[in-house]
C-alpha cells in the first residue's frame, strides 16, 4: 500500500517527472480510482510537510453555469477563454450569435471535462453549476506551462505496457470491460523490440547452461521462469544504476536527481526469460490478413474461435511476451549480465567461434558448400537482393532476386541480422546500434547533439 | 458544492479500494455496404460524369413530379392554369407551366477544370475557396435536363438556396429575355423511412427465427470527428482525456458509469491531419520548395500521426467498439464515396478487425467503413458523412447553417448534390448510391464549424435527427446520442486556460 509513496517520491520529487493517475495505476497495478486517491494523499501530505514541493492538476467534470461564460463554449473554448470573455461582448467573426437566434435548434446539454492546474482550481469550480466528479489528474514538481506535457505519461504507458493484454488486466485497472466483442487470436506486437525472433539457438545455449536439465521440458518453462525471477530478485540489491539519460523532466526538477527509483524499476524487470525467444521463433506465423492486399479470397483461416482457445492463447501470449520484454530490457544494458548472472561467463566465452554460423539469417541466406580451412570458413550462400530495372514502358521495376554470394568467416555479418543474443562478445558493439533502431525516443530529441 | 462518489480527494485513512466492475453496454450493430465500390479491376474510371446527372434525374423525376402534381394541380395565376411541360426546351414564352430538371449553378468563382488545365499542368488540387459566390452577383442559375438548359431567375431563386445537382420542379413563365422566372419550386422530400428494427427483423424472419418481441433498452453511442492527429498545434492532452474518459478511467462515480453506457464510438472523418494522398495546392507548393531527397524522407511522409491514430484506436478497442469513417484529410481514397481506410493502416487493431473471410460478422470491435456510411445501430438507420458534402454545399450559398443544409439534402434526396461538379466523386454508371433511398433516423455530418442538432419532420411523419458534429480539435466536443430517445448531448473536453 505504501509503495506509492516511494514511487512518487522517487519519480516526482527526485526525478522531477510528471506522473498521472493512469501511469501510477499501471506502475503499481492498482485500480485507477485508487491511484487518483494516492495522488491526492501524496500531494496533500507532501505539501503539508514542505509547501510548494508538489504541484497538481485536477480533472473536474460537471455542467457549466449558463450565461455569458457558456457562450464562449463553442468554437473558442479550446482557448479556455471562458473566464476572460465573461464581461466583454463577443466580437468574433464566427457566427456565434446564431446559437441564440436559431429557434429550431435544440439547446443541448453540455457536460464539461476540464483539466486545470491547482492555481485555477477555485476559479474553475466557480464556473460550474454542478460538479459531478473531481480528482487529481497528475502530479509534477512545479506548475506546468503547457498541459500537453502530461501526454508524455500516456506515451510512456504505451511504450512500457504495450505488451500487456488488455483483456487480462481490465479488472485491475478498472477499465470498462466489454464482454460482447470477438477478438482474433493474433500475436500482440512485442513492446519495443520487434527484432526478437532471430538467433534463438545461441540463446538456447546460454539457457541450457543455466538450467541444463529442463531444456526441452516445455511444461517446466514457466516454473523455470519464476525460479529465475527469484534468483534475479536476490541480485537486485546489488545492481547499480547505469542508465542515466538526458531527460526532459530534468529541466523541471529542482534538486539533483538521484536515480534510485529507476534502478528499482529496472531490476524489477530483469529476468532472463530465455526460452521465450525460442518459443516465439516457432510461433511467429505469418499474419494472414487483409493488410497484405485488398481482400484476398483464397485465404481461409480457422473459423471457430472458441472462448477457451482464445483465453489460452492469450495467456500463452502474455506470458511469452512478458518474458520477451524482460529479456529485451535486460539486453540493453549488458553490465547487468556481469553483475547478476555470474555463471554465464564461462560458457559464453567459448562461444563466439560458433555463434556467427548459427546466427546467419534464416530467411534470407542459406549456406551451401561450406569449407573450413585453418579455422576459417568459406563458402557460398544464397542472399536475396533487390534489383531495379527499367522495363520497356519506362517504369522502374524492383525485383527481389536470390543470388549466390561467397563469403568467408571474417566478413562482417549481414546487417539485417539483428541478433539479440545476450553474449558478451556482441553486446558491446550492439549498444550503439540499439539506439538507432526501434521507436525514436522523444528524449533524444532534446539531448545535445 | 457536493460531489457524490465522484470525489477522489481522499486521504489515505479513508481510501476507497472497492470499486464496482464496469461492464460496457451492448448495442446491435448492422452496417450496410451501400457505398462500397467494386474492388480491383471492376472499378472503372472511364465513364462520363454526364451519366450521373442523367441517372439522378431519371430516378428522382417521378417523385418530384408527383409532389409538383399534388401542389400545383389546380394552381391558377390570373385565370391561367399551370400546365406540365415534359422537357425544359418545350417551355413556351408567356405560358404558365412547371417543369422538372437539374439545377446547375454557373458561378465565376467556381473551380473550373478547363481553367486549371490552361494555367498549369493539373497535379495538385484546385485552391480551396471559402465560397464560390461571386461578390458582384453575376452568378447564374440554370435548370437543365437531357434536352437542354434554361436560365432561371426570380425572387424565389434569390431567397432560396439551390446548389448544382439538386433535382427540383419549377413553376413559372418564360419572360421576354428568354429567362424562366420561377415563382415556386418543389422537391422530392423525404423518402420512406424504415421502421425501427425493420432490417434486423427481416433478417430474422428470413432465417426462419422468431422475431424478438422484447429488446433490451438501448444505451448511447458517441460520435466524434476531426481528431486531426498530427496537426501543428494539436492538444494531445485532450485526446488523452477522451481516451481515458471513454475507457472509464477518467472522472469518477456517475461519470464513469455513464461512460460504460456508451456502446460504440463513431469517428466521422479527419482523424489524421494532412494525410490525404492528394496534397492541396498549398502543400504541393510547400513540397516543391524542399529539395528532393532520395530514399525515406520524413518530411515528405510522416508516419507518426497514422501511428498515433492506430495506438489511440488500439487502446480503446478492447473496451469500446469503433466505427471509423474516412474524411477529407485521411489516408483513404479522395473521391466520394471514400472507401474504408485500409486495415494496413491499423496494424495494432488487427485483433479487433474482422477477418476478410467473415465480412458479415459484426461482433468484431473495429469497423473501418466508407464515407458516407449508413447502417443500423440499435435498429435505427444511421446515415453519416465525414462532412465534405456539407462543406462543399456551404460554398454555394451565403449563410446557411450545416443543419439547414443537411435538411435540404435529405429533402432533395441526394446527400452529395454538388458531386461531381465541385466534389470529387466516383463516376457511377448504373446506380447512384448517393441518392437517399431510405430515410435515415439519424443523419450526422462530421467536421462542421459548429456543433448542433435538430429534429426535422417529413411529409409522411418521418422524423430525422440531424447532428452537426464539430471538429474535436477545435471544440473538444463529443456528441452523445441516446439510442432510445434519439436525444443528443455533448461532452466537452477542454483544459482550463493557464494564467501566466
Amino acid at each position: 500500500m505504501d509503495k506509492y509513496k516511494d514511487y512518487l517520491v522517487a519519480n516526482v520529487l527526485i526525478d522531477g517527472k510528471i506522473i498521472t493517475y493512469r501511469l501510477l495505476s499501471r506502475e503499481l497495478k492498482v485500480h485507477v480510482n485508487l491511484a487518483k486517491q494516492m495522488l491526492f494523499d501524496f500531494h496533500d501530505k507532501q505539501n503539508a510537510k514542505k509547501p510548494g514541493t508538489v504541484h497538481a492538476t485536477y480533472l473536474i467534470t460537471g455542467t457549466k453555469r449558463p450565461g455569458p461564460s457558456q457562450h464562449s463554449n463553442g468554437i473558442h473554448s479550446q482557448d479556455g477563454e471562458d473566464s476572460i470573455m465573461q464581461s466583454s461582448p463577443y466580437m468574433s467573426s464566427m457566427p456565434e450569435q446564431e446559437e441564440v437566434t436559431d429557434v429550431a435548434e435544440e439547446v443541448v446539454p453540455v457536460t464539461s471535462i476540464i483539466l486545470c492546474r491547482q492555481e485555477e482550481l477555485e476559479e474553475t469550480k466557480a464556473q460550474l453549476e454542478e460538479m459531478t466528479s473531481i480528482h487529481v489528474y497528475s502530479l509534477e514538481p512545479g506548475p506546468l506551462q503547457n498541459m500537453n506535457l502530461i501526454s508524455l505519461c500516456n506515451q510512456e504507458i504505451v511504450k512500457k505496457f504495450a505488451h500487456q493484454d488488455p483483456m487480462d488486466n481490465w479488472k485491475a485497472y478498472g477499465t470498462i470491460h466489454n464482454p460482447h466483442v470477438k477478438r482474433r487470436a493474433t500475436r500482440r506486437p512485442p513492446p519495443i523490440a520487434s527484432e526478437a525472433t532471430t538467433a534463438p539457438k545461441s540463446i538456447a545455449q546460454t539457457s541450457s547452461t543455466v538450467q541444463p536439465k529442463e531444456k526441452d521440458d516445455v511444461t517446466a518453462q514457466t516454473a523455470r521462469g519464476s525460479q529465475l525471477a527469484v534468483a534475479a530478485k536476490k541480485t537486485d540489491a546489488k545492481a547499480t544504476f547505469k542508465r542515466e539519460k538526458s531527460d526532459i523532466f530534468k529541466s523541471f526538477a529542482k534538486a539533483n536527481a538521484k536515480p534510485k527509483a529507476k534502478e528499482a524499476e529496472k531490476s524489477k524487470e530483469y529476468t532472463p526469460a530465455i526460452e521465450s525467444a525460442e518459443q516465439s521463433a516457432h510461433e511467429d506465423e505469418p499474419m494472414k490478413d487483409v493488410s497484405e492486399d485488398e481482400y484476398e479470397e483464397d485465404y481461409t483461416p480457422e473459423v471457430e474461435i472458441s472462448k477457451e482457445k482464445n483465453d489460452a492463447a492469450r495467456k500463452a501470449r502474455a506470458e511469452r511476451e512478458e518474458k520477451l520484454r524482460k529479456m529485451m530490457d535486460d539486453d540493453d544494458d549488458d553490465d547487468d549480465d556481469n553483475d547478476d548472472v555470474p555463471m554465464d561467463d564461462a560458457p559464453i566465452a567459448e562461444e563466439p567461434k560458433d555463434a556467427p554460423i548459427e546466427r546467419q539469417p534464416q530467411k534470407a541466406a542459406e549456406s551451401a558448400s561450406v569449407t573450413v580451412s585453418g579455422g576459417r570458413r568459406r563458402g557460398k550462400r544464397r542472399v536475396t537482393k533487390k534489383k531495379t530495372v527499367r522495363d520497356e514502358e519506362g517504369y522502374l521495376v524492383t525485383k527481389e532476386e536470390a543470388v549466390w554470394e561467397s563469403f568467408s568467416e571474417d566478413e562482417p555479418e549481414p546487417k539485417k541480422l539483428k541478433t539479440v543474443a545476450p553474449t558478451i562478445s556482441t553486446a558491446k558493439g550492439k549498444k550503439g546500434a540499439k539506439q538507432g533502431q526501434g521507436q525514436g525516443n522523444i528524449m533524444s530529441f532534446f539531448s545535445k547533439k | 458544492m457536493a460531489v457524490k462518489n465522484g470525489n477522489f480527494l481522499i486521504h489515505e485513512e479513508n481510501f476507497i479500494t472497492d470499486f464496482p466492475e464496469q461492464t460496457r453496454a451492448f448495442s446491435s450493430y448492422n452496417p450496410l455496404d451501400t457505398f462500397e465500390l467494386p474492388k480491383g479491376v471492376d472499378k472503372h474510371y472511364q465513364q462520363q460524369y454526364a451519366d450521373m446527372y442523367f441517372l439522378r434525374l431519371a430516378q428522382l423525376k417521378a417523385a418530384v413530379e408527383q409532389k409538383a402534381q399534388d401542389a400545383w394541380e389546380n394552381f391558377e395565376l390570373a385565370g391561367e392554369k399551370a400546365t406540365r411541360v415534359e422537357r425544359v426546351l418545350d417551355v413556351r414564352q408567356g405560358e404558365l407551366c412547371w417543369v422538372v430538371g437539374t439545377i446547375f449553378m454557373e458561378m465565376t468563382m467556381k473551380p473550373n477544370i478547363l481553367d486549371d488545365i490552361s494555367k498549369e499542368h493539373w497535379i495538385a488540387a484546385p485552391p480551396v475557396r471559402e465560397k464560390y459566390i461571386s461578390p458582384n452577383g453575376k452568378d447564374e442559375m440554370m435548370l437543365e435536363d437531357e434536352s437542354g438548359r434554361l436560365r432561371v431567375t426570380g425572387d424565389h431563386v434569390a431567397s432560396n438556396a439551390f446548389v448544382t445537382g439538386c433535382i427540383i420542379a419549377a413553376l413559372g413563365t418564360e419572360t421576354a429575355d428568354g429567362a424562366f422566372e420561377i415563382i415556386a419550386t418543389q422537391h422530392a422530400d423525404f423518402p420512406r423511412q424504415p421502421q425501427r428494427w425493420e432490417r434486423d427483423e427481416e433478417a430474422l424472419v428470413l432465417a426462419g427465427e422468431k422475431v424478438k418481441r422484447k429488446r433490451p433498452k438501448a444505451e448511447k453511442i458517441a460520435i466524434v470527428s476531426g481528431l486531426e492527429i498530427g496537426a501543428d498545434d494539436e492538444d494531445t492532452i485532450n485526446r488523452d482525456i477522451l481516451l481515458e474518459w471513454l475507457e472509464g478511467a477518467a472522472a469518477g462515480g456517475a461519470e464513469q458509469a455513464r461512460a460504460s453506457r456508451i456502446t460504440r464510438l463513431i469517428i466521422a472523418g479527419d482523424s489524421v491531419a494532412n494525410s490525404s494522398p492528394i496534397p492541396s495546392r498549398e502543400e504541393f507548393a510547400e513540397a516543391k520548395k524542399i529539395q528532393k531527397r532520395y530514399g525515406y524522407d520524413s518530411e515528405a511522409y510522416d508516419a507518426i500521426p497514422a501511428d498515433l491514430l492506430d495506438q489511440f484506436l488500439c487502446d480503446l478497442l478492447p473496451s469500446i467498439p469503433i466505427t471509423i469513417l474516412p474524411g477529407a484529410s485521411d489516408p483513404a481514397s479522395v473521391a466520394i464515396p471514400q472507401q474504408p481506410i485500409h486495415p494496413a493502416m491499423f496494424p495494432k487493431c488487427r485483433e479487433s478487425t474482422k477477418p476478410p473471410d467473415q465480412p458479415h460478422d459484426h461482433l468484431y470491435a473495429f469497423d473501418s467503413v466508407t464515407n458516407p456510411w449508413q447502417g443500423d445501430v440499435d435498429g435505427w438507420r444511421l446515415l453519416g458523412t465525414g462532412g465534405q458534402t456539407v462543406t462543399d454545399v456551404q460554398k454555394y450559398i451565403e449563410h446557411e447553417s450545416s443543419l439547414d443544409i443537411m435538411e435540404a439534402m435529405l429533402r432533395w434526396r441526394c446527400i452529395a448534390p454538388t458531386a461531381p461538379d465541385t466534389l470529387w466523386c466516383y463516376p457511377f454508371q448504373d446506380d447512384d448510391p448517393l441518392l437517399v433511398r431510405d430515410c435515415p433516423h439519424v443523419y450526422f455530418a462530421g467536421n462542421q464549424p459548429k456543433a448542433g442538432t435538430k429534429v426535422v419532420a417529413g411529409p409522411a411523419g418521418q422524423r430525422v435527427t440531424l447532428i452537426a458534429v464539430p471538429k474535436f480539435r477545435d471544440s473538444g466536443k463529443v456528441v452523445l446520442l441516446d439510442m432510445e430517445t434519439l436525444g443528443v448531448d455533448f461532452i466537452q473536453i477542454a483544459p482550463q486556460k493557464i494564467r501566466s
